[in-house]
């Protein structure tokens, strides 16, 4: 059989320019030249050239090392895919031996749809299913992790947002596939996923709104934030004023979602909804990776700390009451880390804020909290 | 066989390097995670930001401090080891590119800021900090770090020093080689020295400071910079507009200086460029209009409004239309972002971009577009041309695909044309980019074969042992 390459269509718009350096997260922590995109690419250029091998032990490391953040697009002028390149890559590396263990159950995880709908049931997740929906309605896409970690999200969703559609008996997107090395079969489940639920699919989860996008397009995917800024456009839902914490209006700091920013650019939109509900801290390292990263933090602990301690002086100092996320990677990652934890500020999804912001309205107007 | 290491010949260091401790010798001076060496781990750093080059590292060393980066060289000097510094690798001339081999000092974990002092005007950097992360950091006192390349969000202090970095306020501002005060290097002997200090004013000996500015790590290895800085102007304001071609671009650009101004930002591209930078950055801009001539200056808001109106009017009288001024900060951003972003930008024209750093005196800038597009009907090549109108600098970019033999012979074949046009008008092979490995070749056409001849003494003075960026300035 031939081996696999990586598609030099892909790989032939890169001109070596360095732009990417300044974005990527592991070469501002290593300053090395190996662990840039640029670097990266050059690798790829150098195994489809035949000179290093698949087993070669820096093209493994260097293909799980990289966070998949995908910061390195948004700022790459000539336009190189760099998801796409990397989602190939890791189908290359984590093959047979190479394909770690965690993977490996992760993957087998998320396919067993029938356990992913009971733990969902035993979580109280929120079904709403209506007879005559079809493609003219909204669906809620119920994530995996999201299921099991964060079932409240699909409660406050059933509750504010009665016309959207949420099925239980959903499967996987497919996106920890894509990333992880089976692009193949996050192709199939995605399109999958959008044959179980026909419109237009709501989610919560910034990974997976681009994932999704990219398979089953753009069209078909409506994140949460956009979900919410077309509501209040179209006067179906105010915020009719800012949170206040003692007596002073909430400060709220948000962490992007890295797919939905560098891969849907998608981030202007938390941005306006956030200024609503109190006031909206916009910070430098709002953009950067929070070390969550899908399954990275699970496979690389250390390396997901230390892309995550860059961030934290930024947020300490911004005196924040939430820090808001658009995904719940991002926000298991959040509420871990130790030095928040002891802090003040409380990790939120933009789910939960808006519900805390909406079920005070209803009481008195401008609610005080604590 | 080039110069190198005139006391040690090639075959000589190389069976030194494979057959003693050098590897083990790097990695005591620096720790054992900082030096590369296997085949793979160096691949890496073959090239830089040239197309064209490469050339394979014997080791990949990155040193923290100016003694480690001493004891290194020292050892080199004695073996014959070739040492070719590097920043970030964003040369556009195979200036980092380690051509003959060796070791490739790369001072990317050289990125501390160590001052910035608002009542002398100055900081002193270390040299992998970011031409950026200066600039950031000088603007949070208020204080203006002029020279901006286009690559500054990656582009090192180091590699602007060795360089003598241009950019986009030239014309007003200068370049690196005009804010550089002070520099302290480690010579091709190992020596340290510091040349010049914090002052303006300060001819105590031959200026090295300026020497080793624009040395291409020919000279020295730079460790510590001192650079000057000035007010933050209150006020900056970009505009556009339109042409038929860069000709009357061209003629517009001699008509704002001829009203006598000195505008900060002066900068042109061409309709290939206008399209590429568009479908990048969604700028909406007039993707049907021959050339973009952006322009700007700074200053107090009074004065800049005025020389805004001036240049608006300027334009209109040789052909300008379309003209937008950029009332909001993003939107000046924008327009700068786009001018900066050109080149990475053209390479959705084709895979390979051969890219040139030509200078001519600025009366001639309309006649030189107009030949540059002679040629490129000549050879048939796709040739997209932005660059610096103020200041004569201009990056005409000939767009091919390295796979196809005919192609590539016909773009070089161009690119050789080029340079000996710019050499006729008086003028430069390279306003900001370097001379490197690519355009080494063409120096001598330019300033003559005596002067080549005291440039190789000139480096033997401070490289005795010709291992500094062997292959490039001086070899």
């Amino acid at each position: 059989m031939e081996a696999k390459k990586i598609s030099p269509q892909l790989l032939s718009p890169c001109i070596s320019c360095g732009y990417c350096l300044s974005a990527c997260p592991t070469y501002q922590i290593t300053k090395d030249e190996r662990s840039s995109p640029r670097g990266r690419i050059s690798l790829m250029k150098e195994f489809n050239s035949g000179s290093i091998e698949v087993t070669n032990e820096l093209f493994v490391e260097q293909s799980s090392f990289c966070l998949g953040c995908r910061a390195c697009e948004p700022v790459c002028p000539a336009g190189v895919q760099y998801g796409a390149l990397l989602e190939e890559w890791r189908e290359i590396t984590w093959t047979g031996k190479n394909l770690p263990l965690r993977i490996r159950g992760l993957r087998i995880a998320v396919t067993m749809t029938p356990i992913i709908r009971l733990l969902g049931r035993l979580r109280r997740v929120k079904r709403n299913t209506q007879k005559n929906a079809g493609q003219g309605s909204d669906f809620l896409m119920l994530g995996c992790v999201e299921r099991v970690l964060y079932p409240q999200l699909s409660r406050v969703i059933a509750k504010r947002f009665p016309s959207i559609v949420i099925n239980d008996d959903q499967g996987c997107c497919g996106a920890l596939h894509s990333h992880n090395g089976a692009p193949n079969k996050g192709h199939e489940m995605a399109l999958s996923l959008g044959q179980d639920l026909p419109g237009r699919i709501v989610t919560t989860a910034g990974g997976c709104a681009a994932h999704l996008s990219t398979e089953i397009g753009r069209e078909k995917v409506i994140e949460f934030s956009e979900f919410v800024l077309e509501k209040i456009l179209a006067g179906e839902l105010t915020i009719e004023s800012p949170i206040y914490i003692d007596g002073k209006i909430a400060r709220i700091g948000l962490q992007d979602s890295c797919h939905l920013r560098n891969g849907m650019a998608v981030f202007q939109e938390p941005r306006q909804i956030l200024a609503k509900l109190g006031t909206f801290i916009d910070m430098k390292s709002s953009k950067d990776c929070c070390g969550a990263a899908g399954t990275y933090a699970i496979m690389r602990p250390d390396d997901s700390t230390a892309v995550l301690s860059k961030k934290l002086v930024e947020i300490e100092a911004a005196d924040l009451d939430f820090l808001v996320t658009l995904n719940p990677g991002c926000q298991r990652q959040l509420e871990h880390a130790p030095d928040l934890r002891k802090s003040k500020v409380r990790v939120l999804h933009l789910v939960e804020l808006l519900e805390l912001s909406l079920s005070t309205q209803t009481l008195e107007g401008s609610r005080q909290i604590r | 066989m080039r110069y190198i290491g005139r006391d040690i010949p090639r075959r000589v260091w190389k069976w030194w390097f494979n057959n003693h401790t050098v590897i083990d010798t790097l990695k005591r001076i620096v720790g054992a995670q900082y030096v590369l060496s296997s085949s793979d781990d160096v691949a890496v750093y073959k090239h830089d930001a040239t197309p064209l080059f490469s050339g394979t590292p014997d080791a990949v060393v990155l040193p923290r401090t100016t003694a480690e980066i001493q004891e290194i060289v020292k050892y080199a000097a004695a073996a014959g080891i070739p040492v070719v510094a590097r920043g970030s690798g964003s040369s556009l001339s195979a200036g980092t590119v380690p051509i003959h081999g060796g070791i490739v000092l790369s001072l990317t974990r050289m990125d501390q800021i160590k001052e910035i002092n608002p009542a002398e005007m100055l900081a002193v950097v270390e040299p992998g900090v970011t031409t950026a992360e200066l600039v950031t950091a000088a603007l949070k006192l208020g204080l203006l770090y002029p020279p901006d390349p286009g690559s500054k969000i990656i582009s090192t202090m180091g590699g602007n020093v060795a360089t003598s970095a241009g950019g986009l306020r030239g014309l007003k501002y200068g370049v690196t080689r005009n804010y550089v005060l002070g520099l302290e290097v480690v010579l091709g002997t190992g020596e340290v020295i510091r040349t010049g200090g914090r002052l303006w004013k300060d001819v105590a000996g031959y200026d090295l400071t300026r020497l080793l500015t624009g040395s291409e790590g020919t000279l020295g290895i730079i460790t510590e910079i001192t650079v000057a800085l000035v007010p933050n102007p209150a006020q900056s304001l970009n505009g556009i507009a339109y042409f038929a071609s860069l000709k009357e671009a061209s003629h517009a650009v001699n008509q704002i200086i001829a009203a006598g101004l000195l505008p900060a930002t002066l900068e042109f591209l061409d309709q290939k460029c206008i399209i590429a930078v568009d479908e990048y950055a969604n700028l909406n801009l007039d993707r049907t209009a021959g050339a973009l001539l952006l322009f700007g200056d700074d200053g107090d808001l009074d004065v800049v409004n005025k020389h805004m109106e001036l240049m608006e009017r300027a334009c209109l009288e040789t052909g300008g239309f379309g003209i937008e001024i950029a009332t909001e900060i993003t939107r000046s951003e924008q327009l700068l972002e786009a001018r900066r972003c050109s080149l990475p930008a053209l390479s959705r024209l084709a895979p390979t971009l051969l890219l040139e750093d030509v200078g001519v005196p600025r009366p001639y800038l309309a006649e030189m577009v107009a030949k540059i597009n002679l040629v490129a009907e000549k050879y048939q090549v796709i040739c997209a041309t932005f660059g610096h109108a103020g200041d004569g600098n201009l990056h005409p970019t000939i767009a091919f695909d390295e796979a196809d033999p005919d192609a590539k012979k016909r773009a070089l074949a161009a690119f050789d044309e080029i340079f000996s046009l710019a050499i006729s008008f008086g003028g430069s092979i390279s306003g900001e980019h370097g001379v490197g490995a690519a355009k080494l070749p063409w120096l001598k056409d330019q300033i003559g074969a005596e002067q080549v001849a005291l440039l190789k003494r000139i480096k033997f003075a401070f490289d005795p042992h010709g291992i500094l960026n062997p292959g490039k300035l001086g070899s």
